[in-house]
């Protein structure tokens, strides 16, 4: 299929999922130039420096997805069928069936070969394969793959927000929206925000907020078991220590586990449950040191404010992303997913010297 | 007024009286409130009435609070006996501070005494407490052998006498009680593959605690086919107790997938996690445990493990995986500071 044919497919199907961000067909050819210039678009060598070039998708791609996760597997897939390669994914055990539903939008030559164990010829056969999971999981694939297959592997990530100068009620309102989405389940959602000045009383607004959110939004009010006992204990602790130790804080919802807000003067990193758990803390001044255990492993940092500074502080301490409170669940259609680029990974350039020398 | 509590909760234990534990729990509440300050802070953040009516509405401490606090109800200076957690999770330890261990020492023997536990030819394989002095454990262990060295098969360096465990099954008519933790089993059948004894008739193991932080994992039915294959002996005459270093008292069970029963001067709640209150009935929630016997710390402690009430008064222990909680692409902070801390 042509590219022109899989871009309107991919933005006709991709409509019906608005949490899936810019896609129409106009945006997703400003991707793709931005990405690739001309390439996917002509057959014929383009001029590349002193030569020309072509590129070839890597085809097929073996996208292997994890649970709870839909948005990356959809992005996913979508990169593969832009980039025109044949696509094949491995589901979780139970499955996902927001990809069902993708892919019965798609034209039939463009849909996916969906299955929730994995395929041993997939394994060989694919070109290019797309890991989204644990370490051990990425591990696992890693060793059974050749040294010519292309591995690209989204590990989990943790995600955060620097609030550096005073905030207004818009950094607490963004804030509290980047908590609230995906159930924090993201790895762009964050876990933690410093906050320089007044971090008690950030702490107390975003609480406010997300008492607002849940009244207005529909949420989860009760949770499977297993989750609602790692969510109380972790409240319960915190509560002990709000009521022990000086400068600890709790703010929740009252009789639920919909949210909680935990001002913590410590600054060192927490382990923290998630499902609209957030740690707000002081801004410590040995930022680096602090958050040094967790450096290869950070994915966004929400920034208030944007500058030159926060930037360069941001790069410093590992980030692969930065943007404004309030957008940290929402990329870009562009943005470089986990530090590369999304669909120039997904393909192979072929150089062509002497191009047009013996006309 | 110390002494008189004590004392009153040593009689309780003596002869137990089922109307009696509420009107003492919550007198051993009114003291703990009164004189340990982190659990007063804590019920007034709470906001926690004077006067709560029920032994069910003492607020119970968090099982971490052991490692943000002196939980103690007496003067400091006066603490006789400190046993500590384990420290597995990598935050430090736990600690349990005692002015006496007069209560401890009779919640081990009459709560052995009260499952009719059989006290004859301990094998513990565990340290001697002299050489283990902050392990509750090995006291409670020290405690039902009378101190005697020749129990303990656990030297002072962490090694098994596994020659002296070979000795301990020769005669076969001495009936024998083993006791030590699951993974201090698992350990053994793995340094001594070879090891295959017959118990003597009316001999019984004890096994106890889990395998957190060992990087480890097994099945009870496993395990207890590991029992069976290395010891010969049967399902029924193994024991498992569920007990924690904060408290005072323990929780036992016989064979696998029957329920742990507290002796009379336990109780326990099952909390739904959603709402904080007592789960109705037939609902799996967070274990509430009150220990009389805790009368030095907190006699209410609220733990992180999962349970069943079941229908003849005990409980099923469900566990609890804190790494199987779904957590979509966010990475446990926990699992990294894990690694930078090793």
């Amino acid at each position: 299929m042509k590219l022109d044919d899989r871009i309107e497919a991919v933005a006709s199907a991709a409509a019906s999922y608005p949490w899936l961000g810019d896609l129409t067909a106009e945006s997703i050819l400003r991707w793709i130039k931005l990405e690739l210039g001309r390439f996917l678009h002509e057959a014929n060598p383009q001029e590349y420096g002193h030569h020309h070039c072509l590129v070839q998708a890597l085809s097929p791609i073996l996208h292997v997805v994890s649970g709870n996760t839909p948005h990356a597997a959809l992005q996913s897939l979508i990169r593969g069928i832009v980039v025109g390669a044949q696509n094949w994914m491995k589901l979780p055990e139970g499955g996902l069936p927001e990809v069902d539903e993708f892919s019965l939008k798609l034209p039939a030559a463009l849909r996916p070969e969906l299955a929730d164990h994995l395929n041993q010829s997939w394994l060989q056969d694919a070109e290019a394969i797309v890991v989204f999971g644990t370490d051990e999981t990425i591990h696992q694939f890693s060793r059974r793959l050749l040294p010519t297959q292309r591995l690209l592997a989204h590990g989990h990530k943790i995600s955060f927000g620097l609030i550096r100068i005073p905030f207004d009620r818009n950094v607490v309102n963004g804030a509290a929206l980047d908590v609230f989405v995906f159930d924090q389940l993201g790895c762009l959602s964050p876990q933690l925000y410093y906050v320089a000045g007044d971090s008690v009383g950030f702490a107390s607004l975003l609480a406010t907020r997300l008492e607002e959110l849940c009244r207005t939004t529909a949420v989860t009010t009760v949770r499977e078991y297993e989750i609602a006992s790692a969510l109380r204990s972790c409240r319960e602790e915190w509560k002990y220590r709000a009521a022990t130790e000086p400068g600890v804080r709790v703010w929740e919802s009252p009789g639920t586990l919909e949210w909680v807000v935990i001002h913590d003067p410590a600054p060192c990193l927490v382990p923290n449950p998630l499902y609209r758990t957030i740690f707000i803390k002081p801004m410590p001044s040995d930022l680096g040191s602090v958050l040094a255990p967790i450096r290869r492993h950070i994915s966004t940092v929400g920034l208030h404010p944007v500058d030159r500074d926060s930037v360069e502080l941001a790069t410093r301490l590992g980030a692969q992303r930065v943007c404004q409170i309030g957008q940290m669940q929402n990329p870009p259609l562009t943005w470089h997913h986990d530090g590369w680029p999304t669909l120039a990974s997904l393909v192979r350039y072929v150089d062509i010297e002497g191009w047009g020398a013996s006309d | 007024m110390i002494v008189s509590l004590e004392a009153e909760i040593l009689s309780f234990l003596s002869e137990p009286l089922e109307d009696q534990f509420e009107p003492l729990a919550l007198r051993i509440f009114d003291y703990q409130r009164r004189e340990n300050l982190p659990y007063a802070r804590y019920c007034k953040f709470l906001g926690t009435p004077q006067r709560v009516g029920s032994w069910k509405k003492i607020p119970g401490v968090p099982q971490q609070a052991f490692k943000r606090s002196e939980l103690r109800s007496f003067p400091v200076g006066r603490t006789r006996a400190e046993f500590r957690t384990s420290g597995t999770t990598g935050e430090g330890h736990g600690k349990h501070l005692f002015l006496s261990l007069r209560l401890y020492e009779a919640a081990v023997q009459r709560g052995w005494d009260f499952f009719g536990l059989p006290r004859q030819s301990f094998i513990l394989l565990m340290q001697h407490p002299d050489d283990a002095p902050f392990s509750s454990l090995c006291r409670m262990g020290g405690i039902l052998a009378d101190f005697r060295r020749e129990c303990f098969l656990v030297t002072q360096n962490g090694c098994f006498e596994l020659d002296r465990l070979r000795e301990s099954f020769i005669d076969r008519e001495r009936p024998l009680t083993l006791f030590g933790t699951a993974l201090s089993f698992l350990n053994l059948f793995e340094q001594a593959p070879d090891l295959q004894v017959e118990m003597p008739p009316g001999s019984i193991i004890m096994e106890t605690g889990g395998f957190k932080g060992s990087g480890r994992d097994m099945q009870k039915n496993e395990l207890y086919e590991l029992f069976s294959r290395h010891l010969g002996i049967a399902t029924d005459s193994i024991w498992n107790e569920y007990g924690m270093t904060e408290l005072s008292s323990q929780f036992y069970s016989n064979g696998i997938n029957r329920p742990h029963r507290a002796p009379p001067w336990m109780k326990f709640l099952i909390i739904d996690p959603n709402t904080n209150q007592e789960a109705v009935p037939g609902e799996v929630g967070l274990l509430r445990i009150v220990d009389l016997a805790n009368l030095w710390s907190v006699l209410a402690v609220q733990t992180q493990d999962l349970a069943l009430a079941r229908p003849d008064g005990g409980f099923l222990l469900l566990g609890r995986d804190p790494g199987a909680l779904p957590r979509g692409c966010s990475r446990a902070m926990d699992e990294l500071l894990q690694l930078a801390r090793n």
